[in-house]
């Protein structure tokens, strides 16, 4: 449900009212302008966006004129949301604690907002000034930095650990390195070139950015999706989850030197993405999916081989991982190793795996479900430790249950067509959520005149990077890439 | 426990695939191939319209149309091959994959309905260089510049048992002070700039630069945001482009052998 608030000081105070009571739960905030032919041109305006009870996405849009009262002190799950509201729109948000500048790095200018100022020559700032990290002092305590580029074939971003001796006293991130200004590159785009876009936000996770960006246009413009391309979509969703889930698990037994089960796991998650080449034409279903439903179909002599594949695959990564769990040295890596407590994931609004493995059962295809999930129950499991072995666990079971989904769904295709046509847009606005692999992924479109006119993305990494420094302390910087790896977050898809 | 995962790994089955079946193989990258003889003036404008980067061209020049295909532009998003009656097809195979910037793009005589067959492509005196003392033991330092990590994902796919990198003598080592060539993906960002060219100076020469994917070779869709510097030669000097959005493994395996020894074969053969 979204509301439009006309006066900025009761919008936002309302927000932040809503955000203390319980069972409430900070989503997103964001900027838009308003423009095109309807809109008071100009006009900043910021949106809150809260769950309410598991249950329901409610959105408060205020207009803005000065400063507005920060969320932080509320919930520490907005602020960097807060620190992105004033790089982009050049929102100060009042008594934040931590007003530094997120996406831009020393070579940005100040006072240049690319959601308001024009942006077609920033000029390059050669400032020397660093940028101003929490300074640990003490006796022994030592600095180490590390990145932006990192030792694997991994994103950049950058990590500066204080330490004494091997132990970790405190962790702080520094990212937005690959921030390319995605949600930027949205404006004036058609509506069928935005999945392009969407696609290259977090490239692992491509499908899942592409359907949540598909479902939020036609949310907006009242398409009905045929059922068999609804289908697909479920499988294609399912798929990226347990390719996502498979290699991270063999990722995390490479960070524990147990080799043999990463290059059993890597065979695997090849084994799925040649299946997508040979059914779908595309490894990572770049393409399947756009407006109107999906643009390829799945004849019914291919539903059970692409079946017995999802199958055997699933069956062997269950064996491979019960040995994992039994082997003695894995279980010493990864238990009471990285504990993210259900208390500080509950205040940064943690999601997906990470959150689960905290004991949060929150999951999108359960709480806020769209398409084919309307008609499923989805198990959703749950640890409490939130340490590297509950985070493990939880994908374990995830494979699992998405290898259910897709074989449940692949019995029962409906019939009919896979693609219905986008009638002409005028204006709108939409929402739509989808549980990607990393957990709640969120596209908030507004069209102008056919067109995009905005398009903010609420990305799971995003939220849940903040958590990663708070699961550190206390551990050996050693396990650092362990613990890491069990978050296993987007960089791409976090700076955009 | 650790000897029954062992155990069961050893039972699994043989996916190495050989050489001859990797290089080229574009199955699975949705990068478009022309049919010429299907190739007509309509289908040429129509693609064109079509495209939603400047991967398509008419180019006239001495009172001839030409079509022009430049991979290092193209997103794979196959409008292309849905506008072109047929005479747009998916590749099966990408040979330009390694190669000088000027290789990456194809012309065809929309008239005589021909391609028009480029010289042989030439190495870069870096490649002769290292070719000459190290073959094809090389080492590869990967840095992202800032991509979307679609092709991160395909360059981890590299050393899987499918693949496996290794088998040519080809490692990705941890530090740029330690290898032979930088395989660059991502368009530059302003924030990754100056990372990429201390790495770029930390390599030891002679030293190779392969740039990766749509966004490395030009950009791609974020060739032109204000917070994207440009591709990896607005930075670096870049000695082998690699296409694709992402390009497929067997297109990078193609690529990092191809900067150092073209595969004649398959230039030859489309000359005779």
């Amino acid at each position: 449900m979204t509301e439009t608030v006309s006066n900025s000081e009761s919008g936002v105070s309302r927000a932040l009212d809503l955000l203390r009571t319980a069972n409430t739960r900070l989503v997103s905030i964001f900027g838009s302008t308003d423009s095109g032919s309807t809109g008071d041109s100009g006009v900043r305006r910021v949106h809150h966006l809260i769950d309410v009870n598991g249950r329901e996405y409610r959105m408060l849009s205020s207009p803005v004129t000065g400063p507005i009262p920060s969320a932080t002190e509320v919930t520490p799950a907005a602020a960097w949301y807060e620190r992105e509201l004033h790089d982009q729109y050049g929102i100060e948000c009042e008594g934040h604690p931590d007003p530094r500048p997120l996406l831009f790095h020393e070579n940005w200018p100040e006072n240049v907002h690319p959601m308001i100022n024009d942006v077609s020559h920033v000029p390059w700032i050669n400032d020397d000034g660093q940028y101003r990290f929490l300074r640990v002092q003490g006796d022994g305590v030592c600095e180490v930095p590390v990145g932006p580029i990192h030792a694997g074939i991994i994103e950049p971003g950058h990590f500066r650990f204080s330490v004494v001796g091997d132990t970790v006293l405190h962790l702080e991130l520094r990212h937005f390195y690959t921030h390319k200004g995605t949600e930027k590159l949205f404006e004036n785009a058609p509506l069928m070139d935005g999945v392009m876009i969407a696609e290259s936000v977090s490239g692992d996770n491509c499908f899942s950015h592409a359907v949540a960006y598909c479902q939020a246009i036609e949310n907006a413009l009242a398409i009905s999706v045929p059922p068999r391309a609804q289908a697909i979509r479920l499988i294609g969703l399912e798929l990226e989850r347990m390719i996502a889930h498979i290699a991270d698990v063999g990722a995390l037994c490479g960070d524990v030197g147990f080799s043999v089960p990463a290059a059993y796991t890597a065979r695997l998650k090849e084994s799925l993405l040649q299946a997508s080449t040979h059914f779908f034409g595309t490894r990572f279903w770049r393409g399947m999916a756009v407006p109107g439903g999906v643009s390829r179909d799945l004849s019914s002599a291919e539903t059970g081989e692409f079946g017995a594949i999802v199958t055997a695959a699933a069956r062997d990564f269950a064996r491979m991982a019960r040995l994992i769990l039994h082997t003695s040295s894995v279980q010493n890596r990864f238990e009471s190793t990285g504990i993210l407590t259900a208390e500080i994931a509950r205040q940064l609004a943690v999601v997906g795996p990470a959150a689960r493995a905290s004991g949060i059962r929150i999951d999108v295809r359960r709480d806020h479900p769209s398409g084919r999930y309307r008609n499923l129950n989805v198990d959703v499991p749950q640890y409490k430790y939130g340490d590297v072995l509950a985070r493990a666990r939880i994908r374990i079971d995830e494979t699992a249950i998405s290898t259910g989904l897709i074989l449940e769904t692949l019995k029962e295709l409906p019939t009919g067509s896979v693609l219905v046509p986008v009638p002409a847009a005028g204006n709108a606005e939409a929402l739509s959520a989808v549980e990607s692999p990393r957990g709640e992924l969120l596209y908030w479109v507004r069209i102008r005149d056919g067109k995009i006119a905005r398009c903010h993305i609420k990305s799971p990494s995003f939220q849940n990077w903040p958590a990663l420094p708070l699961a550190m302390p206390g551990n050996i910087i050693a396990d650092f890439p362990l613990i890491n790896k069990s978050f296993n977050l987007s960089y791409s898809g976090c700076d955009r | 426990m650790i000897g029954d995962a062992v155990e069961r790994s050893l039972r699994s089955p043989k996916v190495l695939i050989s050489v001859g079946e990797l290089l080229s193989n574009a199955a699975g990258s949705r990068m478009p191939d022309v049919q010429p003889d299907l190739l007509t003036d309509e289908v040429a404008r129509r693609v064109v319209a079509a495209c939603p980067t400047s991967a398509l061209k008419v180019d006239e020049s001495a009172g001839r149309e030409y079509l022009v295909l430049n991979y290092g532009d193209c997103i794979a998003c196959s409008r292309c091959i849905a506008a072109g009656s047929g005479a747009f097809r998916y590749a099966e195979r990408v040979d330009r994959c390694g190669v000088r910037k000027e290789a990456l793009i194809r012309r065809w005589d929309i008239q005589s309905r021909a391609e028009v067959v480029p010289n042989e492509p030439s190495l870069s005196q870096a490649a002769e260089q290292i070719r000459a003392l190290v073959g094809q033991a090389l080492n590869i330092r990967q840095v992202d510049a800032g991509s979307c990590n679609g092709c991160e994902a395909e360059i981890v796919a590299l050393t899987n048992p499918y693949y496996d990198l290794e088998r040519f003598g080809i490692h990705f080592v941890a530090s740029p002070k330690h290898a032979d060539m930088l395989l660059v993906t991502g368009p530059v960002t302003r924030n990754m700039a100056a990372a990429l060219k201390n790495a770029y100076d930390a390599v030891p020469s002679p030293k190779l630069v392969v740039a990766v994917g749509a966004c490395g070779c030009s950009g791609g869709i974020f060739g032109g945001s204000h917070a994207v510097v440009g591709p990896v030669e607005a930075v670096i000097p870049v000695d082998g482009y690699i296409p694709g959005c992402p390009p497929t493994p067997s297109m990078l395996l193609t690529g990092i052998l191809q900067v150092l020894r073209p595969l004649s074969s398959p230039w030859r053969r489309r000359r005779s």
